[in-house]
């Protein structure tokens, strides 16, 4: 490795990358060290810490059921079984739920992301002439809800309620995704926006040439919450959909064996005569995994847009 | 440099000109208005169930008015305002902490150089996200437990020569709620902060190392003020939704024991709620926690205002 | 040219949701009800056109406002059922919502299910949702007669003389098998007793006498793992390990929210009375001598359970449901069934030479739930006679509650039905339910003997069963006291409870439209809170009078006279 002790080589380097940037650290000052240091620290604390809860529910979702009651699993699985993902994956709804799940994961992403893009690009336009009104309007949609029943009544007249639709069309503007989207478009300097306009580009265009190749950390990042978001979702296939096994969705499978554990009305009379089961601890460990396996793997995919931190993000003025 | 900001151009005049001109906004904006009336804003006729003793065959045009008795029912019960209390207390702390320790986890996180670290390092961050309160919980509620690891530590390193109950104190709860939501949710919540830091023109980084800046001064003079758009928006968003503290945590976390500080709203109405099919009390409630709300976020906004470029209207 | 597929992609995506979302409030807007009914109608066609012909297989739906397990759609006995019975029914449970919620949505929808069980049934009935089955039930004067008695049915009849739902448990059918104590009690593991010399433990105080001389000698199990003399589970509804032993303790059956005095024909508060007040200086005692459990109030279910499979818990109240089945699994699995870490039930009260109601021998019937037919149900002559077969048709309910003959269970020379090990843990098995097992559990099932006038209605009713699990510490135990049943260590009085039996199946649908509901919501409220903190106190004189001051504030006077109108109904 080449020390670079010249400090005019280094000011003469002005071309930014990963290899030299490293080398200036060999130049870092004392404090840089002691930053380090609490860096390395507080990164390994943090890993642990939330490992933890992830590698406890590997280990149960590996254990037999019976043992496992007697609690005091940590790690490691203490009588192994895979019994727990035979047992999730003969579930017979399993595979329409997740055919489901990654259907709608995909449609609301790519709806959703594009609507509240649009969305965003339009409020963010300094030009325009109701930018607050809009924004109002949807900020408040996020501090407001009719409650169940009218929201149901809603989408049953609408003709959403047993179809696939319900899942896509009435969550696709969320005003927390385009707020966090416009902020980030009024990052990037008017100028561009103008010039463009000089050259005869419609909003349109703008839109589609201009900012969005920018945004695209924020396009992932959202892309990325609305997946997770969609992902995740089971309410409204136990609302809207009950009925219907062929729209059910992989977490709604998941919560149907949870919630037998989160009784909210205790009722000893059911549970007396054997009607109430509790789902093993350990089925519900593999349940989760097999769940969340899938949508974790998406991640590293779209880390790359903004992991790097090194990549010409923002634009020169 | 061209005019960047807003304050030093003349206001815009709708004019029939500027109208068309800005045609393409209009439209967008007339079918985003359509779509919000339909799925955010129709709805709220539900609210008039909190004058209502609503009954769901009756419908809301039939149910019975009775004014303000779910209000009152409410506020005269000594246990709602407590409840009330602690929705805000732990909505206020969750807000605080999960905030700062978001920007902490993502400012470190980017101080790591080499990606082969940075990345699994931030995808383990988030996997707990991805866990449901019931596992969570139930986790932390093993490792809390008097022969749990916490207590095992505490008594091995002599800090405590007796186990503590953590569970069993009131004083201990908010504290224990608050870990909990960071726990899961740390990792998560620093992805919007990492994101926002890519935004951030490198060339000032190098710039100021030339001119011998150490990497907390980096970190002081450049990647907060590059985050502080994206932080107050969140911030902002979120003073709105302090009396949204939960439900499910701190219904699977409490018990008997310190139910004077783990009931929120929620868990109140859904008690309430659940013996007598009351819509109407939640709803009540609801219209409660967006009134607050809204309240909140005008003031921040206008605060926000003021000191910064930043506002959510 | 990547940015290009997707930009494309994306406005694709729009147009087609725009396209749909069109289309979709095109049709509805015209006529959602048409929309509603014609889906209805697709269903019932299908029901319809095959049990036109019959013989013919109708598909039901139900939902159930509890949490429970979803079974296959190809489920094996589910169509052997619907092979031989014509009828296959499509079970929901609960998910996530509180049964008002869930029952809430369904009427404000106003499309139901063909069967519901729901813990809101009389909002049904205002909705106008629920067919009303007296014709029915007289269509069926065998099954009219043998479900319930005349007073019975009146109990379910609704204001306007119609009887909308049934309740399809609590019943016996001839001799009752029944050898478990399904319900309340004090439980203590057999070692205790073993080493004792098996006394005869009668009073509160003579049983945590033992539990503190058991654990003084025996600080320890085998392994090094400290005993816990007692434990107490408190999480959420199931605080009733804590909260209701005192009416017990006094001679009292099971009417769980109050006390029935049946001399008098009043109802007692059994939270103020003498013997709950003792129950609860005992445990104080206890607590502050350091034998009872610190994490009794705040560990979880999930702990607790735990706990007990660990073996190191000598004794508790609870009910057998609640634990014995998960518990008695892992003793057997972990081998600790064999150091005689099961338990039996003992039936204490305060004073000796006291009577003791903690076994009910006879039925219990809630008339607050049950199983109803909604008024979607396109066939409900059908759906109704699939009800009753399901209570009269032994063959139908030895399928639903022991299974196929010979595949998960057999017969001995004397027509005994019996299962091998394996066949009961493939009966236990997650699995192996979804895929074969279909008990149709809210359906009508009995308690008691079969038809075949030898085996029990239910499996775990059947005396060889029940034999065949026992494990020698615990058989020298039943052996010791010359018992074969669990209720024999109990001892309870035998008698008829009166009609008005259980008062908690009326105090369950209290609401807080009337100030005794809110009442009583406030005194479980107290109560939660106060008791952990009584036990707890150093001083239990001044806990318990701060206990009373915030008891008295909830004002259960109210909740008092609503129970007495209720009872004075029945005099």
């Amino acid at each position: 490795m080449i020390r670079l002790t010249d400090s005019r080589l280094e000011r003469g380097n002005t071309i930014m990358n990963e290899t030299v940037n490293k080398e200036y650290k060999v130049r870092k000052p004392i404090s840089d060290k002691v930053f380090s240091v609490i860096v390395v620290v507080f990164l390994a604390a943090f890993v642990i810490i939330t490992l933890y809860p992830v590698i406890n529910t590997v280990a149960l979702s590996f254990n037999d059921g019976i043992d496992a009651v007697r609690g005091g699993i940590h790690l490691w699985p203490r009588k192994f079984s895979m019994k727990n993902y035979k047992t999730v994956m003969e579930m017979q709804n399993i595979w329409t739920g997740a055919k489901i799940t990654v259907g709608r994961t995909v449609i609301a992403t790519l709806t959703s992301l594009f609507a509240n893009a649009l969305l965003a690009f339009v409020v963010s336009r300094k030009r325009f002439l109701f930018k607050s009104q809009l924004s109002l309007f949807w900020v408040i949609t996020m501090y407001v809800n009719g409650g169940m029943i009218p929201v149901f009544l809603l989408y049953k007249n609408l003709g959403l309620t047993g179809t696939f639709h319900v899942y896509w069309i009435p969550g696709m503007i969320s005003a927390f995704n385009m707020l966090v989207m416009r902020t980030y478009m009024e990052g990037i300097p008017e100028s561009l926006e103008e010039s463009a306009q000089l050259d005869g580009a419609g909003y349109w265009t703008i839109f589609k040439d201009i900012i969005s190749p920018l945004c695209k950390p924020m396009y992932a990042t959202v892309a990325l919450f609305i997946a997770v978001w969609q992902w995740n979702s089971w309410f409204d296939a136990m609302l809207y959909n009950r009925m219907k096994t062929e729209y059910t969705t992989l977490q709604y499978e998941l919560m149907k064996l949870l919630s037998s554990v989160m009784q909210q009305s205790g009722s000893a009379e059911n549970a007396k005569n054997g009607a109430a089961t509790i789902t093993p601890i350990t089925i519900r460990a593999a349940t989760t995994i097999v769940t969340m396996l899938p949508i974790v793997c998406l991640y590293p995919f779209l880390q790359r847009y903004f992991i790097t931190g090194l990549t010409i993000g923002g634009v020169k003025e | 440099m061209a005019r960047t900001k807003t304050e030093n151009r003349p206001k815009i005049k709708m004019s029939g000109k500027e109208l068309r001109r800005q045609k393409f906004l209009l439209v967008v904006s007339f079918f985003m208005v359509a779509y919000g009336v339909v799925f955010y804003y129709w709805p709220l006729t539900g609210w008039l169930m909190a004058f209502q003793n609503y009954k769901p065959k009756k419908g809301l045009l039939g149910s019975k008015f009775v004014g303000l008795d779910k209000f009152k029912f409410l506020f005269e019960d000594d246990v709602f305002i407590k409840v009330i209390r602690n929705t805000f207390a732990m909505g206020l702390i969750n807000l605080v902490t999960t905030t700062i320790m978001a920007v902490l986890f993502a400012i470190i996180l980017n101080e790591v150089r080499r990606v082969w670290i940075k990345k699994p390092i931030q995808t383990i961050s988030y996997l707990p996200h991805f866990l449901s309160w019931i596992v969570v919980t139930g986790i932390l509620h093993t490792s809390l437990s008097s022969s749990g690891i916490v207590n095992e530590i505490l008594l091995k390193t002599g800090l405590i020569n007796q186990a503590i109950n953590f569970f069993a104190h009131p004083k201990y709860f908010w504290a224990i709620v608050a870990f909990a939501q960071n726990w899961k949710e740390t990792g998560w919540n620093a992805i919007i902060y990492l994101a926002a830091i890519t935004a951030i023109d490198p060339s000032l980084y190098e710039a100021a190392s030339i001119d011998g800046a150490d990497r907390l001064q980096k970190i002081r003079y450049i990647t907060l003020p590059g985050i502080k758009p994206t932080f107050l928006i969140l911030l902002l968003m979120n003073v709105g939704n302090v009396l949204n503290a939960g439900f499910e945590i701190q219904y699977l976390l409490g018990n008997g024991l310190v139910q004077s500080v783990s009931q929120t709203i929620d868990i109140y109405v859904l008690k309430w709620g659940i013996s007598q099919n009351d819509y109407s009390l939640g709803t009540a409630a609801g219209l409660f926690k967006s009134a607050v709300s809204i309240l909140f976020i005008v003031i921040a906004n206008e605060i926000a205002k003021r000191y910064s470029e930043q506002r959510l209207f | 040219m990547k940015k290009k597929v997707l930009a494309l992609l994306l406005a694709t995506g729009v147009v087609a949701s725009m396209l749909a979302a069109c289309g979709g409030s095109g049709d509805t807007g015209a006529a959602p009800a048409a929309d509603a009914t014609a889906t209805a109608d697709a269903d019932a066609a299908d029901d319809a056109d095959e049990g036109a012909g019959s013989g013919e297989v109708t598909n039901f739906t139900m939902f159930i406002t509890m949490p429970g397990s979803e079974i296959n759609d190809d489920n094996e006995i589910a169509q052997m059922i619907a092979d031989k019975w014509g009828v296959k029914v499509k079970e929901t449970w609960l998910t996530g919502q509180t049964a008002s919620e869930a029952t809430g949505t369904l009427i404000a929808g106003g499309e139901y299910p063909d069967f519901i069980d729901s813990d809101e049934m009389n909002l049904l009935v205002d909705a106008d949702a629920l067919v009303a089955l007296d014709d029915y039930i007289d269509q069926y004067p065998e099954f009219r007669d043998k479900w319930f008695t005349k007073e019975e049915w009146d109990k379910f009849r609704q204001p306007d003389g119609h009887i909308y739902w049934i309740n399809p448990f609590g019943n016996t059918k001839g001799e009752t098998k029944q050898t478990t104590h399904n319900d309340e009690a004090f439980w203590v593991q057999v070692r205790v007793l073993e080493w004792a010399g098996y006394p005869e433990i009668k009073t509160m105080d003579q049983y945590f006498d033992l539990l503190e001389k058991y654990i003084a000698e025996n600080p320890t199990m085998e392994d090094g793992t400290e005993n816990i003399a007692y434990t107490i589970l408190c999480e959420d509804w199931r605080y009733f390990c804590l909260e209701n032993a005192g009416q017990f303790l006094a001679g009292y059956p099971n009417d769980g929210s109050v006390i029935v005095n049946k001399s008098t024909m009043t109802i007692e508060d059994y939270n103020t009375s003498e013997d709950t007040i003792q129950y609860f200086k005992k445990l104080n005692e206890e607590y502050n001598k350091g034998f009872v459990d610190p994490e009794s109030f705040t560990q979880t279910y999930d702990e607790y359970i735990a706990k007990l499979s660990t073996g190191r818990v000598l004794g508790m109240v609870d009910q057998w449901w609640d634990f014995a089945y998960t518990v008695n699994d892992s003793f057997k699995q972990s081998g600790l069934d064999l150091k005689g870490c099961n338990y039996v039930p003992l039936g204490l009260t305060t004073k000796e030479g006291m009577e003791n109601r903690w076994h009910t021998y006879d039925d219990t019937v809630n008339q607050a739930s049950g199983i109803a037919i909604t008024t979607d149900c396109q066939d409900v002559d059908k759906a109704f006679k699939f009800l009753v077969d399901c209570a009269m048709d032994q063959e139908l309910h030895d399928l639903r509650w022991w299974g196929v003959k010979g595949v998960d269970y057999d017969v001995d020379a004397d027509g005994l039905y019996f299962r091998t090990p394996e066949q009961r843990q493939n009966w236990a098995d997650t699995s192996y339910q979804a895929k074969h097992r279909c008990q149709y559990s809210y359906f009508p099932q009995w308690h008691g003997t079969s038809d075949d006038g030898k085996n029990a209605n239910k499996p775990e009713e059947q005396p060889s069963e029940f034999m065949s699990d026992m494990a020698e510490p615990l058989k020298k135990c039943f052996d010791a006291y010359g018992h074969t049943t669990y209720p024999q260590f109990i001892g309870s009085v035998q008698e008829t409870n009166g009609p008005w039996f259980p008062m908690y199946s009326f105090s369950n649908n209290f609401t807080t439209e009337t100030p005794g509901g809110v009442a009583w919501a406030k005194m479980g409220e107290c109560k939660h809170e106060w008791l952990p903190k009584v036990v707890m106190a150093k001083d239990f004189d001044k806990g318990w009078g701060e206990y009373m001051a915030a008891y008295e504030a909830c004002k259960p006077e109210d909740f008092i006279k609503e129970m007495q109108d209720i009872l004075d109904t029945f005099k």
